[in-house]
């Protein structure tokens, strides 16, 4: 489904882009994501395509705010119910409640369930309404971080067994990592799109790259014309790193390396060229361990294999491949 | 232990004080009635049904007006608002006296509204519409600030889900803004029929008569002295105020107020 929406006020913002199965549009706070979705489902002034001049209690959308909104004086099973209408509202509310998983809490008050079931509810009722389109801001905002993975995967699962286009708007890299498709937002426009293989090996700058969840990301100058002699002055880290671009002389980027990129050198055997580095932060869990490194006023995570341990004194290098560069703004 | 002992006194003797001042009036009345001869003036039942029947009277017109206001103003912002907020506080702020005076001015057989309304045979000085009629300006004010103040803690973005969800702005109201904020229009029209009970001055101006209970409490210290107001009064008491009282305290339970 295309989306095409321009909003003048409070923020002015034009957006166009595909939502297919599990969309997830990322955007810093204040990019205007959530009015965005409020004018898609008809309830801030906004034009564009679909539901274009409908009513918002006209468009076939299924808005689940963030913090899922139940209603708190409403059981479970009459929340999904709000939506429906005649005698059988109650034996088809508890059917969408099956659907999500929930039958057995239809009688609970919304104050009573956990952020999952809330939100599941939420997505019931939202169901219930048979939308075209599914609205979901900030649906991890309110999720415990012990098991919103699972939440999210089960969010997704009922979005595609639904079969209806959901566009989730986020800052969460970890909904962006799961979805069907990743629309970038920046700068009130929307700056990148594609599946979020693509968006990640090729972000088209150091936002989107931030958006993404990439670490180090820093601000630096290119000095010396594309070639062999051409650097990277790091003006936070006082240093100046060998790079190789294709940008011209003098000009402002943004730059990242993969923390798996960087190299670490015991001091003694370090290279002359090694940036000297104290550790800051040793961030351990089950994927393995990262290592926050202050150089100068900044920082760089550095990953290590299992094997090797972080020496007393490290120096780092950045191989010039490794440094991805992007002309600001 | 000693720094909390030196650190209590003084606030905690202010508050007693404070509480044994609001109290005083109340023990007062308790012990100055006369149990033994516990007797009510005549016309004094009269005054009751009067004050009742015509608080409830008022309550009709405050509720179907004052609700509709309230939930507007708790919903809308705009240009010159700061406008009818004064008008509000205005009409909350002025004297009842003064406010009697008003409605005197306007409503009273030379005022122009209440030539046209005694055309149309609708006499609005010392009759049942004027008693009503005081009563309704007296608690519209309150009413609608307290109910404004329940609609607006309720969430807005609930009574848009509702909108999503393809039900009207009606059914949305009536679903969704009144349930959750019942508790606090309680209190509103509790406020309102306390007001309404117990307006003095704005009905003293323009209906003497018929006589609710305030006009003739007035009227029997006058005539009979102090002992004489007693019986009225605790029905004035057991009458206007349990029904706030029990909902102001569920109110403040729940931090409505």
């Amino acid at each position: 489904m295309r989306v095409d929406y321009r909003i003048e006020r409070p923020i002015a913002l034009h957006a166009s882009f595909d939502v297919t199965g599990f969309t997830v549009l990322l955007g810093a706070s204040g990019e205007g994501k959530s009015l965005l979705l409020r004018a898609i489902a008809g309830l801030v002034p906004a034009e564009g395509e679909p539901f274009g001049g409908l009513a918002a209690t006209r468009r076939a959308v299924g808005y689940l705010p963030q913090g899922q909104a139940l209603f708190p004086h409403l059981r479970a099973w009459q929340n999904v119910a709000f939506a429906l209408r005649g005698t059988q509202r109650r034996a088809q509310a508890l059917q969408w409640l099956e659907r999500v998983g929930l039958a057995a809490l239809a009688e609970r008050w919304p104050g009573t369930l956990s952020g999952g079931e809330q939100q599941r509810v939420a997505l019931a009722r939202a169901l219930a309404r048979r939308p075209q389109l599914l609205l979901l801001d900030e649906p991890t905002a309110a999720l415990d971080p012990a098991t919103r993975d699972d939440v999210i995967a089960e969010l997704i699962a009922e979005v595609h067994a639904a079969g209806i286009p959901a566009l989730a708007v986020s800052h969460d890299p970890v909904l962006a990592a799961v979805a069907d498709r990743l629309v970038l937002m920046h700068g009130h426009r929307i700056v990148q799109a594609g599946t979020p293989e693509e968006v990640n090996a090729r972000p088209v700058n150091g936002a989107v790259a931030r958006l993404l969840g990439h670490r180090n990301v820093h601000r630096g100058r290119l000095g010396g014309a594309p070639g062999d002699a051409q650097q990277l002055l790091w003006p936070d880290a006082g240093v100046a790193l060998p790079v190789r671009t294709k940008l011209a002389d003098g000009i402002e980027v943004d730059w990242s390396i993969a923390p798996l990129a960087v190299l670490v050198h015991d001091a003694p055997a370090a290279p002359a060229t090694a940036i000297a580095a104290t550790v800051e932060v040793c961030q351990v869990n089950a994927q393995g361990r990262q290592y926050g490194l202050r150089c100068g006023r900044e920082r760089l995570w550095v990953a290590l294999p299992p094997e090797r341990s972080m020496p007393a004194s490290p120096r780092l290098s950045l191989p010039p491949a490794a440094i991805r560069c992007w002309p600001c703004d | 232990m000693s720094a909390t002992r030196l650190r209590l006194p003084l606030p905690f003797l202010a508050s007693v004080l404070a509480l044994v001042l609001l109290a005083l009036p109340f023990v007062g009345l308790l012990l100055a009635t006369d149990w033994q001869h516990f007797g009510f003036a005549r016309g004094d039942g009269a005054a009751v049904a009067v004050s009742l029947v015509y608080s409830l009277l008022a309550l009709l017109p405050i509720i179907a007006l004052g609700t509709p206001l309230a939930w507007w103003l708790a919903r809308h912002r705009l240009r010159g608002q700061w406008l009818i907020d004064a008008l509000l506080l205005l009409a909350l702020l002025t004297p009842p006296l003064a406010l009697g005076l008003l409605l005197a001015t306007i409503y009273g057989p030379y005022g122009p509204a209440g030539q046209l309304l005694q055309r149309a045979g609708l006499l609005l000085t010392n009759s049942a519409p004027a008693f009503v009629l005081a009563q309704f300006y007296a608690a519209l004010p309150y009413y609608v600030i307290a109910a404004r103040a329940a609609f607006e803690g309720v969430p807005r973005e609930l009574e848009q889900i509702a909108l999503t969800l393809g039900q009207s702005p009606w059914y949305s109201f009536v679903h969704v803004s009144l349930p959750l904020a019942r508790l606090g229009l309680a209190a509103a029209v509790a406020l309102a029929w306390v007001r309404a009970m117990g307006e003095f001055g704005t009905v003293l101006i323009v209906a003497y008569y018929p006589r609710g209970i305030p006009v003739k409490l007035w009227v029997n210290l006058q005539n009979l002295g102090l002992h004489a107001v007693y019986p009225l009064l605790w029905v004035f008491f057991l009458t206007a105020l349990p029904l706030p009282l029990i909902l102001g305290l569920a109110a403040r339970r729940r931090q409505l107020l």
